[in-house]
């Protein structure tokens, strides 16, 4: 990274930055829409985020098995694993794995069914990134 | 099948306006013929078996009055008879035993049949004159108020009869005597000469009247007799004296006639045996008029009372049934209606939802991108327009923040899975409603009256959904209000539900708003403000959780939202989802 963009990080983390200076969260993007993943992906990236992006759910749980993620955001619909599935199978094998649901067909239930799985919480798209980034470091925080 | 069949042929008969429900696509069923036809039928089926027992009871019993009649008159003619016969059996024996065969010389003796005669008015009173006869004919002897000795009776019919029966009963005659009378002759043997001889005995015809007269009774019209030529024996009241003609033909037996002044008589003809006569008996036709009458009477108020007496419920009834009909269509019509209703809402509502996921993602990569811009000018050099452009960016993400909450709420819509029942306190719900409402209330110096009924039973319900309700009506109230208000809450236990009235004291709505307030983007808020699917939404998932929403409202005074909803939840939905406990 340059140094140009180090500091234009800063300028769009803010305060949080330096309050908190902190090693850099890892996150794993499992969403199966390639131009909002990649387009979220470097935004996170800018704002000095780790991100591996994955589009399918048997990527999504390789990815966990691979190289264990600090927080992980999953889209619930996928073309070969629901969202709520990878959730079932990762927490029952890593149970300290925070997981953000974030969906744009979701509905009340699939949220509260993710949350009885025991995902960290559940977003919508379209999401402001300052809320999803809130979320993320809140669930880091607990872990 | 074939009783169906049959049943199905009797649709053509039976109108449209009486087959089957009424839906809403038929026409309205047409009451005034329903009404006629009910009518028709069942005076049909009321009067047609009434008039036809009066009508069979008519005839039967007339039928058993004529026969009983005929019986009584048999009865009456047998005994007429029979009474004349033995009156005549005594005449005949009383003059047999007179005229012994060996008296012949003795009572040629003028002095001895002069006693003879004296003797037998003393017993019998009704002999007019006594006469002797030998075997040519010649009246060899005579007593009697005529002076007929030496009449020749040798060419007379009733000699040679008398001459070859033994015995003679002749007809009423009035004779040589100039007097209505009949005699009575008996043949007797002179044993000395071997010579036959015979006494004629002559009686007047009123004994015979007053004979008749005894054995009239109250039962009977007349009484009379006839010889074998139709000529009356004795006086008739309604054929007129004696010897005046009766009829031609006199056969014995019974049969109808009809009497000159058109009233039909029952006439019994009894021939009496050894003599030319024939007793008559008439009698009018239904000797017990009184009897028909009074039946006849007491048949038709009763036909008539029945008649009127069904006709009048009839009338009642079917008046009462057609109202009842209409009313069922009515409730049918009006539920079928709202049902109707509520479906349309339900399509609506999955056409929302999936127009919903169709443009949410989309959106979402809109939003990224345009956040994604703004990062970059952001980290970038001043240029040309770049406030501009940042300043459009902007606008893009306001806009884009305004079809979110659209699109969040059409997927509300998706109602993914079943409802999750559980045993729950309605008044926890409320409670925890208003804890995430609580800011916003404070800021708009909105205060909440929760009356809860601390006894309220637990109800069967789904948790989440009941939130998104309340969230919703309670919202929508904080919106009504705007700042500086009231909202009011109860709860209460009615009848098996449990009811939920949100009261808020802010503008009201009118009538017409009212009507639309549940249907989707129906909203009054100003543009941009609310999304008009909420209320709709809360619509949706009352009615799926087996309750009810009604909303009361008055212009100036506030909105009333009342909530009804099922302790024990046994909607269809759930019914083939196995228990979760």
């Amino acid at each position: 990274m340059n140094p140009k963009q180090n500091e234009s990080n800063n300028a769009l983390t803010g305060s949080n930055m330096k309050g908190e200076q902190q090693e850099r969260i890892r996150l794993l993007l499992a969403d199966d829409e390639q131009e909002f993943a990649a387009t979220l992906l470097a935004r996170l990236e800018l704002r000095n985020f780790e991100v591996t992006a994955v589009a399918n759910g048997r990527d999504a749980i390789a990815a966990v098995e691979k190289e264990m993620p600090d927080v992980m955001v999953l889209d619930l619909k996928m073309p070969d694993l629901d969202g709520l599935e990878v959730l079932a199978q990762l927490r029952r094998k890593f149970s300290e794995l925070k997981v953000i649901i974030l969906t744009g067909h979701g509905s009340f239930e699939a949220g509260r069914e993710g949350m009885e799985l025991g995902a960290f919480d559940y977003l919508m798209k379209p999401v402001d990134l300052n809320k999803l980034i809130e979320v993320v470091r809140d669930a880091h925080r607990q872990k | 099948m074939k009783w169906q069949q049959i049943l199905g042929k009797l649709d053509v008969i039976i109108p449209e306006s009486m087959r089957g429900p009424v839906d809403l696509s038929t026409k309205q069923r047409n009451y005034r013929q329903l009404k006629a036809l009910l009518m028709a039928a069942m005076l049909t089926i009321a009067l047609v078996p009434l008039l036809m027992v009066a009508g069979l009871s008519y005839y039967y019993y007339k039928d058993l009055l004529v026969n009983s009649e005929r019986e009584q008159l048999e009865w009456q003619l047998d005994g007429a008879t029979n009474s004349i016969e033995h009156m005549v059996a005594s005449l005949k024996s009383a003059i047999q035993f007179t005229a012994k065969g060996d008296r012949y010389g003795e009572l040629l003796d003028r002095g001895n049949l002069k006693t003879l005669l004296a003797r037998m008015q003393y017993h019998y009173g009704f002999f007019a004159d006594l006469g002797v006869i030998d075997a040519n004919g010649i009246q060899q002897a005579y007593i009697g108020p005529y002076g007929l000795s030496g009449t020749d009776y040798h060419n007379e019919q009733w000699f040679r009869e008398v001459t070859d029966g033994g015995v003679h009963i002749s007809r009423v005659t009035t004779g040589f005597r100039k007097a209505a009378h009949f005699a009575v002759a008996v043949r007797a043997i002179d044993p000395v000469t071997r010579q036959l001889w015979v006494l004629r005995a002559t009686i007047d015809a009123t004994t015979l009247q007053k004979f008749i007269d005894t054995i009239k009774t109250a039962a009977t019209d007349d009484v009379f007799l006839v010889d074998d030529k139709g000529i009356l024996q004795t006086s008739s009241r309604f054929y007129g004296e004696t010897l005046s003609q009766f009829s031609q033909e006199i056969p014995a037996g019974i049969r109808s006639g009809i009497l000159d002044d058109g009233e039909t008589v029952f006439e019994a003809i009894g021939l009496i045996d050894d003599t030319p006569w024939s007793v008559v008996v008439l009698k009018k036709h239904y000797l017990q008029q009184e009897e028909w009458q009074g039946f006849k009477r007491k048949l038709f108020f009763i036909v008539f009372g029945c008649m009127l007496a069904s006709i009048m419920v009839i009338v009642v009834l079917v008046e009462k049934l057609s109202d009842m009909i209409r009313k069922a269509d009515e409730l049918q019509l009006s539920m079928l209606k709202e049902a109707e209703h509520t479906n349309k809402l339900a399509s609506i509502g999955r056409l929302a939802a999936g127009v919903g996921h169709e443009i949410n993602n989309p959106l979402a990569i809109i939003d990224q991108k345009t956040g994604f811009i703004e990062d970059l000018l952001l980290m970038g050099d001043e240029f040309e327009h770049k406030d501009m452009i940042l300043q459009n960016l902007e606008g893009i993400n306001s806009s884009v923040g305004r079809c979110k909450v659209i699109t969040h709420r059409l997927l509300g819509f998706a109602r993914r899975g079943e409802n999750t029942l559980e045993p729950l306190q309605l008044n926890d719900v409320l409670v925890e409603v208003l804890q995430f409402l609580e800011n916003s209330m404070v800021t708009k110096r909105i205060t909440v009256d929760l009356n809860k009924n601390e006894e309220l039973p637990r109800l069967i319900s789904d948790k989440v959904q009941l939130q998104q309700i309340f969230l919703n009506i309670i919202n929508n109230a904080i919106d009504a209000i705007g700042e500086d208000g009231v909202i009011a809450i109860n709860s209460y236990e009615v009848a098996g539900d449990i009811r939920v009235v949100i009261q808020d004291d802010g503008p009201g709505m009118a009538k017409e708003v009212v009507a639309h307030i549940f249907e989707p983007f129906f909203t009054t808020k100003e543009q941009g403000k609310g999304t008009g699917l909420g209320l709709s939404i809360t619509y949706g998932l009352v009615k799926k959780l087996g309750g009810d929403i009604v909303v009361h409202s008055q212009v100036g005074k506030g909105t009333a939202f009342t909530i009804t909803l099922p302790i024990m939840n046994n909607q269809h939905e759930d019914a083939d989802e196995p228990e979760t406990e």
